[in-house]
């Protein structure tokens, strides 16, 4: 599996990496504060992935749920059954029609550790954490806000290009990531009122 | 001195010099195998074999900790670069990438004949739509990335195959490109000796290459001065017991020496006859080990080891000699008195060693020809060369108030007998409740290794992710390519049997049958036919065909490859697994499945049985080994058994009184009962070390009881012989308490079980044994 990883590191182009405009008044750590006081949600997303392999872009849907701090499951319910687990830094992808279970020690894969917990630490207002992986960028307000973040890690700058996490008050609506090889993918959050 | 009574002494310089020369050109070994039966079942000898010189027992594993991860992991890169290429290692990895991208390599352009899911039917356009089907999911997750770069070579999904194949196996984790353990606190590696595991210098040189990288490696970073370096492995355990066996048994036996010397020196005022009371001892070591050398081709360290215990028992001899010379008597006179007494203790002695000369084992038979010999050779060296070295008029003088309150003592000792024999009762009781869990079969008991070690040992397993192995399929045959095919049909099975919960997984040898690769490479469609069926799989999915234009290439390549053999896996990852599941012997080649996760051993062994006809043995470690240690002391119980009932014989042939065999044998009875009583008391349960303490007990412990036994000519004797008992129980419990402060758990059991048991046997033969002197 550590093949696997290699395999991550090895297959992408130079990362690019873009400034963004400054931000006033209202701040970064206003905002995890707030977020953190979120300490479990659920909602429904919507996902585009636009892949290079792919002559239309593969969609799917399904519910999230988030238990702070670092329980994160996502159910994708169509086109297939999926369901993905993150707990304690171990992720699991569970395709039941396929009877495949996979598991994966995320310190073992940076570029995949980096992507999931930009989601996670946003979700649970963890700044450190988010900083640790990532130089911020935040523009807008509390009412709508959007966070760019750009990976420091050479090698996950070598698979992700940057991650665009936006919201309104203490609610993510939208996580849209681009890869460094073109790719790039939308994903659409509703959440359901607590 | 005249020629008549210069011969014995002569002699005896001779014999020492012979014995000098066996032992200089004796091999000393300190691997387990020793204590493993000499005529093993089928099964016990694959495991033997495994622990003797197995690939399993050539695996080093290290880990260093102690300072920043960073730091650590610069260490295990420098480590690595001149271990790669050291001469006494096969191969050695920490992690990094330069490795995995030859096993990466490997695995990627022989994925068509590695691959047990190429079946002709994969490649039919069916078979394609579904393997697309799964690279559709797969891009889905966050781990699309590498599924699109090997999409269009691979697009039936063989590397991802084998990669899973692979996934379920333990490893460690991954920290700044190397080898860390799950806490992230230690950097790991894993090293593979050139030697086996049971030549210990080659063992002892591959860890001395790896501490000098080490050092190398922390000496060339300033950060890295507070980092440390940890082994383990068969080996590694090996080396160490053996230094220090040798260690404490030389640092141990200079301290029982000086104190048993300074004792003595007090009591001889003599530094010449101290001189001459460690003759007998020194002799019979030398004559034990010399006799083992000669009989097994080897001498085991524990034997080596066991060499200082000797000094305990000989010792003895001279006091006996020395202290009960009366004054203005001569030695021979008082051998004369004496010698009926001492000689039936050394053969009360060998018959109780003979119980572990008849062993299966050939570490105990070791033992216990280790110890008649030596005996002999003490007891023979007090008997005809002590005499003749002795100064004219030489005899002890203790203090009157000294050796009277002693006998007064002693005289005074019978009252308490009824308690004793009513405690030595209740011990018996409590023992015979206690008889289930009173030995410790497992194989960690007969490890002449620390505690520490073994939990070092876990834990470094544990990081690594690979645990010890319990169950595994074991498979011989005559050619590599018959026994190669015959567990791949076994492995097929057990498939399906992970698949029915009956086991989490197993490994495999990662090299596939010639007859297996034919099939596959037989199974690939040509360019073209390729190329038609991925246009034909490719309706209506989302892919863009022209990404797939290099698979027809890869399917003509594949079809011209070279079958792999052992030699093509040489030198990474894949091939070191290799060695280890398929071992050439001899005109055998055996292959080895080990299981993991397993539920249901039974159902797993006769679910293959009704599958298939091959041969084949499900080893359970675990149970295999507790089983041969379970045989090893019912047969040394029984040995021990008849040692015991020989000695009765031959007390009351020397006897011939019931009632005195009855008292002397009491209170080696009663001194056994409270010792083993003690032991279990004290939280400890038996090993078959103990029961070779035990067996001193008795050696040591016959004397003192044939001493009271013995009939004095006057209350003199009497006190005399009072007198020389002390003494030699002193320097007993000094030389065995001092050897129950080793480290070595061997000589730990021992030493407590002899000091105890010699301090009671003493007491008890005081309280047991009234003898009325003339």
């Amino acid at each position: 599996m550590r093949v696997l990883f290699i395999m991550l590191c090895l297959s992408s182009a130079i990362a690019r990496a873009e400034a963004g405009p400054s931000v006033s008044g209202w701040d970064l750590p206003q905002l995890m504060r707030s977020l953190g006081q979120v300490h479990a949600s659920e909602g429904k997303f919507v996902e585009r992935k636009y892949l290079s392999v792919l002559n239309k872009p593969l969609e799917s849907s399904g519910t999230l749920l988030f238990h702070a701090p670092s329980h994160l499951e996502k159910h994708t319910l169509v086109p297939k059954v999926e369901d993905l687990v993150l707990d304690q830094g171990v992720l699991t992808i569970e395709n039941k029609s396929r009877n495949i279970k996979r598991t994966l020690v995320l310190e073992e894969y940076p570029a995949v550790w980096a992507f999931v917990e930009s989601i996670r630490s946003t979700l649970a207002g963890d700044l450190p954490t988010l900083e640790r992986f990532y130089v911020i960028k935040l523009e807008g307000d509390a009412a709508g806000w959007r966070m760019q973040l750009l990976p420091r890690e050479r090698q996950t700058r070598e698979i992700v290009r940057e991650i665009v996490i936006a919201g309104r008050e203490n609610r993510v609506t939208s996580i849209e990531m681009s890869e460094s090889n073109g790719d790039h993918s939308t994903m659409t959050v509703v959440e359901k009122a607590p | 001195m005249n020629l008549r009574l210069r011969i014995p002494v002569a002699a005896w310089l001779a014999f020492i010099a012979a014995c000098a020369l066996v032992i200089s050109r004796s091999q000393f070994t300190a691997d387990m195998s020793a204590f493993m039966p000499r005529n093993p079942t089928p099964t016990q000898k694959i495991m033997v074999e495994q622990l003797r010189d197995g690939v399993v027992s050539r695996l080093i594993l290290i880990g260093v900790d102690g300072a920043a991860p960073a730091v650590l992991a610069q260490i295990s890169k420098n480590m690595a670069v001149p271990l790669r290429t050291s001469s006494e290692l096969v191969a050695v990895n920490n992690g990094e990438q330069v490795e995995m991208e030859k096993d990466f390599q490997l695995l990627w352009d022989n994925r068509y004949l590695l691959s047990d899911a190429v079946t002709p039917q994969r490649f039919t356009p069916g078979g394609l739509k579904e393997s697309l089907s799964a690279y559709l999911d797969l891009l889905g997750t966050p781990m699309s990335g590498m599924a699109q770069r090997v999409l269009p070579r691979d697009p039936s999904g063989e590397l991802i195959h084998l990669l899973e194949q692979l996934q379920g196996q333990g490893h460690p984790a991954m920290q700044d490109g190397v080898w860390f353990s799950r806490d992230g606190r230690r950097a790991m590696l894993l090293g593979q000796t050139k030697g086996a595991g049971n030549d210990l210098d080659a063992q002892e040189r591959a860890m001395l290459a790896i501490r000098t990288a080490f050092e190398n490696a922390r000496g060339a970073l300033p950060a890295a001065a507070s980092a440390q370096m940890h082994m383990t492995g068969p080996g590694v355990f090996s080396v160490e017991s053996r230094a220090s066996i040798r260690d404490d048994a030389w640092r141990l036996s200079l301290i029982a020496t000086l104190l048993v010397s300074s004792m003595l020196l007090m009591l001889y005022r003599s530094p010449r006859v101290l001189a001459l009371g460690l003759f007998p001892v020194a002799t019979g070591a030398l004559a034990g080990i010399a006799a083992v050398s000669l009989w097994f081709g080897s001498v085991h360290g524990i034997t080596l080891g066991f060499g200082v215990t000797l000094i305990g028992e000989g010792v003895d001899y001279a006091i006996y000699l020395f202290t009960q010379i009366e004054h203005g008597g001569t030695p021979r006179n008082t051998l004369r008195r004496i010698w009926p007494t001492l000689r039936l203790g050394v053969l009360t002695s060998i018959c109780g060693f003979s119980a572990m000369l008849f062993s299966g084992f050939t570490g105990l038979s070791q033992l216990g020809l280790f110890s008649i010999v030596g005996l002999v050779g003490a007891v023979s060296t007090t008997r005809w060369v002590l005499p003749h070295l002795l100064p004219q008029g030489f005899s002890v003088h203790t203090s009157t108030r000294f050796s009277s309150g002693l006998l007064g003592l002693v005289r005074q000792a019978p009252r308490a007998r009824i308690a004793l024999v009513g405690a030595a009762a209740l011990a018996a009781v409590f023992l015979t409740m206690h008889r289930h869990a009173l030995w410790n079969d497992s194989l960690s008991s007969m490890s002449p290794v620390a505690k520490e070690s073994l939990a070092l040992d876990e834990q470094l397993r544990r990081d690594m992710g690979a645990p010890d192995v319990r169950y595994m399929v074991v498979l011989s045959g005559s050619d590599q390519e018959s026994v190669l095919q015959h567990s791949e049909e076994i492995a097929s099975i057990m498939r399906t049997q992970v698949q029915q919960g009956l086991l989490e997984g197993f490994d495999a040898p990662p090299l596939p049958s010639r007859a297996a690769q034919e099939a596959r490479r037989a199974a690939l469609p040509d360019a073209a036919l390729a190329r038609a069926n991925l246009n034909m799989a490719l309706r209506d999915q989302p892919f863009r065909s022209a990404v797939f234009t290099p698979f027809a290439e890869e399917m003509a390549a594949a079809k011209q490859r070279p079958l792999l053999d052992r030699d093509a896996l040489r030198g990474t990852a894949l091939g070191l697994k290799l060695d280890t599941f398929l071992v050439h012997r001899g005109d055998i080649w055996t292959v080895m499945l080990p299981l993991r996760g397993v539920k249901d051993a039974q159902g797993i062994e006769q679910g293959i049985r009704r599958a298939s006809a091959t041969p084949f043995v499900l080893l359970d470690m675990k149970q295999e080994s507790e089983q041969m240690f379970r045989d090893y002391r019912h047969e040394t119980e029984k040995n021990a058994l008849l040692g015991a009932l020989a000695i009765v014989a031959l007390l009351s042939l020397s006897l011939r009184s019931i009632r005195r065999v009855l008292e002397v044998s009491l209170p080696l009875a009663a001194a056994v009962i409270a010792v083993t009583a003690w032991l279990l008391l004290t939280g400890h349960t038996l090993s078959i070390f103990h029961l070779i303490g035990l067996l001193l007990v008795v050696a040591v412990g016959s004397n003192y009881a044939l001493f009271f036994d013995h009939q004095c000519a006057s209350a003199q004797d009497r006190e005399r012989t009072v007198t020389s008992l002390l003494f030699a129980n002193a320097a007993t419990v000094l030389g065995f308490g001092l050897l129950s402060l080793s480290q070595s758990p061997v000589l730990s059991a021992i030493g407590s079980t002899v000091a105890a048991g010699a301090v009671l046997s003493l007491i008890f033969s005081a309280i047991l044994i009234v003898r009325s002197d003339r």
